[in-house]
């Protein structure tokens, strides 16, 4: 009886606690530590692989190199395949963003509607692909504390294709395990499963592994080669370089 | 000034690697970046007419082969060079069989081929020079700012093909927003003119007096004088980004690469009304100012583009009736002000598009002035408007709506349109190869490109294969 007892108080003390740590840890204070943590380098490159794989696993591979240099400047320039190599995509502030088609020559400016769109056919749409903290573009909620992650909902702020996204959050390192997409009818249409591992003195997100529901499609999004903080200066990120 | 240019060019090649190399240490870090990159494409472009025994309207066989080299951290090469064979064999006498280049005509084109440097002599300025396409303006294919390079309209159908332009191209730039270009192309090279079932779509038809019947046709073109006031073409642009939208100023010291009739004699060449005419054809410089914008407005995009032509002397036709009336103690002509450089004539586009959340596209544009329509008198209005949706990851793209609507006189629309509808579907069978089936519907009255082209609708397969 006595230890009956005893493992009760245990369990009663070990639930308290987790609930004192996950009231201690509050939505918004679990978030901006994951936006900590996914967006704490200054700036990086690096090469991502792209699988793209079918519902009978059938797989085409992209790649492309990447630069970043804060949360709101990025340029793509895919290398392969040879149908797309030389296509480069550069994201500014503000939702200005610019297509550069080797075949035409010169840049395009893109309307900011394309970030609704499928990146490169993959299932990752431009929005997705934002580098924008998540703490700007969404309203968390914690819903639960398990294991070892905390669990957020997170709904956008502002206009967004999405309802919600549950987020699973690494309570150790609060880097994003789990990421689960629901449509405007809330109906879950996606799910991206992160891996992360350390990098120097950051955490980063070595593959991302994105599964679209309702066309039963995957896209593997593997990243190598990073490097951070190599002190990348704006000019990398202008039109002039986009060209080159 | 061919030899100034060319030697300008080998130095700039020979010194320009030392240079940076001695100076800045830049040598590109990552030995795959500095390897040459050879890529290209295999295009098969067949069309067939819809009417009678489904003759060939078109077929072209191109490879596209594109050499990038990353010669230090600040300069490149590039070149792209056309082989291909387009048309059908025009096989007369037997003597054509032993003449491979009849048999099987193959040809061979440089797009393109520069160096670029970047941070030449001060960091903040870019220099390309060679052969290069030098493409101006905001709007999807159709740039009435865009008149540096020659057009290549042999296919009339592909909007917005321009030649590449032996050239020397500066670019400046003030900060990250704002830049200025400058551009000299020492000399002028026309364009060239549509070809196969194309080659009469732009020909204004010619009426004759009553009772005479056209029985020859010959003109003469005359180039303007190689010289560096007569042949060379000058351009600046002002470049910049504000408030979120892109714009340009731009000026062309140029010469129009269509060129105008400014005579025509006529012959007798017979007693019941048979003629002949020749023609004179001229080259004109013009002065050309252009603005271009772009932005995004509630994820709209948006773009206009206008360009005004200034001739820079009254183009007349004269009309040479003198050998029909021998007898006349005066030369019999008649003059006739095609172009009036007082008044200019300005043409324009705007557009827009938006990507929908389901994956579907829609561009919609509105140009006042085709690529060969010039003077206020001869502008027509032209509404374009295309909507596509892709399937299966992007692998399949149908645009079941795409064409256009053209007026050519807004008080007789009935008897001046055209219509022109291209359904397309293009499915990605591997990432490096595409299949595409078209088809170019036609429909108009009046003298006006499209309209020309009624008799011609036509079913079109591409396949391109990129390596």
């Amino acid at each position: 009886m006595k230890s009956k007892i005893q493992s009760a108080v245990f369990t009663a003390l070990i639930f308290a606690g987790s609930i004192l740590y996950a009231n201690s840890q509050d939505a918004n204070t679990i978030l901006k530590n994951m936006d900590d943590v996914m967006y704490a380098p200054k700036d990086m490159t690096g090469k991502h692989t792209i699988t793209l794989i079918d519902k009978n696993g059938k797989q085409e591979i992209r790649k492309a190199n990447i630069k970043q240099k804060g949360t709101d400047k990025r340029i793509i320039r895919f290398t392969s395949p040879a149908s797309q190599a030389g296509i480069s995509v550069l994201s500014l502030p503000d939702d200005v963003m610019y297509l550069y088609l080797p075949a035409f020559g010169k840049e395009r400016r893109i309307s900011a509607s394309v970030k609704n769109q499928n990146f490169a056919g993959t299932d990752f749409s431009y929005d997705d692909m934002e580098s924008i903290p998540y703490s700007d573009k969404y309203t968390p909620k914690l819903i639960k504390s398990e294991g070892n992650v905390f669990v957020l909902e997170l709904t956008p702020k502002g206009r967004s294709d999405y309802s919600r996204i549950i987020v699973n959050v690494n309570k150790t390192n609060y880097y994003p395990e789990l990421m689960e997409y629901y449509d405007r009818g809330n109906k879950k249409i996606k799910v991206a499963e992160y891996t992360f591992k350390k990098s120097g003195n950051y955490w980063n997100a070595a593959e991302i592994e994105m599964t679209n529901l309702k066309k039963n499609h995957k896209t593997k999004m593997q990243m190598s080669d990073v490097k951070y903080d190599t002190g990348l200066t704006d000019d990398e990120f202008t039109v002039r370089k986009l060209k080159l | 000034m061919k030899r100034i240019y060319y030697s300008l060019l080998m130095c700039l090649l020979i010194v320009t690697p030392g240079m940076y190399d001695a100076k800045d240490g830049l040598r590109a870090q990552n030995h795959d970046e500095n390897k040459i990159k050879l890529s290209g494409v295999l295009i098969t472009d067949q069309r067939f007419l819809l009417k009678d025994k489904n003759d060939w309207a078109w077929n072209e066989n191109r490879l596209t082969l594109k050499l990038d080299k990353k010669i230090t951290a600040t300069s490149k090469f590039y070149s792209e060079v056309w082989l291909r064979n387009i048309g059908l064999p025009n096989i007369t006498t037997s003597s054509d069989l032993y003449n491979k280049g009849i048999v099987d005509p193959y040809s061979l084109e440089i797009r393109q081929a520069y160096v670029h440097l970047y941070g030449f002599i001060t960091r903040n300025l870019d220099v390309t020079i060679g052969r290069q396409r030098i493409a101006w303006g905001t709007a999807d294919k159709l740039n009435p700012t865009d008149n540096l390079n020659p057009y290549d309209i042999e296919d009339i159908l592909d909007f917005g093909r321009h030649r590449g332009s032996d050239a020397i191209n500066l670019n400046y730039y003030f900060n990250y927003n704002f830049s200025m270009q400058g551009v000299f192309i020492p000399f002028f090279q026309t364009a060239n003119m549509p070809v196969g079932i194309f080659s009469n779509a732009l020909n204004p038809g010619m009426e004759l007096p009553p009772g005479m019947v056209l029985k020859e046709h010959s003109d003469t073109i005359l180039m303007p004088r190689y010289s560096l006031g007569r042949s060379s073409v000058s351009a600046l642009k002002f470049k910049g980004f504000t408030k979120g939208i892109d714009f340009s100023l731009s000026y062309v010291w140029g010469i129009d690469g269509l060129p105008f009739n400014i005579r025509n004699t006529f012959f007798p060449v017979d007693t019941i009304g048979g003629i002949s005419i020749n023609s004179q054809l001229s080259f004109i410089r013009a002065h050309i100012i252009g603005f271009d914008l772009a932005t995004s407005l509630a994820g709209i995009g948006f773009w206009a583009e206008a360009a005004i032509f200034v001739p820079e002397k009254n183009i007349v036709m004269t009309t040479d009736l003198s050998a029909l009336y021998p007898a006349s103690p005066v030369p019999v002509t008649q003059d006739s002000l095609i172009l009036d450089k007082t008044k200019p004539y300005l043409k324009f586009i705007a557009g827009g598009d938006y990507f929908f959340a389901d994956g579907s596209y829609l561009n919609i544009q509105y140009m006042h002035g085709f690529i060969h329509e010039r003077g206020n008198k001869n502008l027509n209005d032209y509404f374009f408007l295309r909507y596509e949706k892709k399937f299966f990851n992007e692998k399949l793209k149908v645009a079941p709506i795409g064409g256009g609507f053209i007026v050519a006189d807004w008080n007789e629309i009935k008897d001046n349109y055209a219509l022109v509808y291209m359904p397309e579907i293009a499915y990605k069978a591997t990432d490096n190869a595409e299949i595409i089936i078209s088809a170019g519907i036609f429909e108009g009255k009046g003298d006006n490109m499209f309209a020309n082209l009624k008799d011609y609708n036509m079913f079109i397969f591409k396949f391109n294969y990129s390596f």
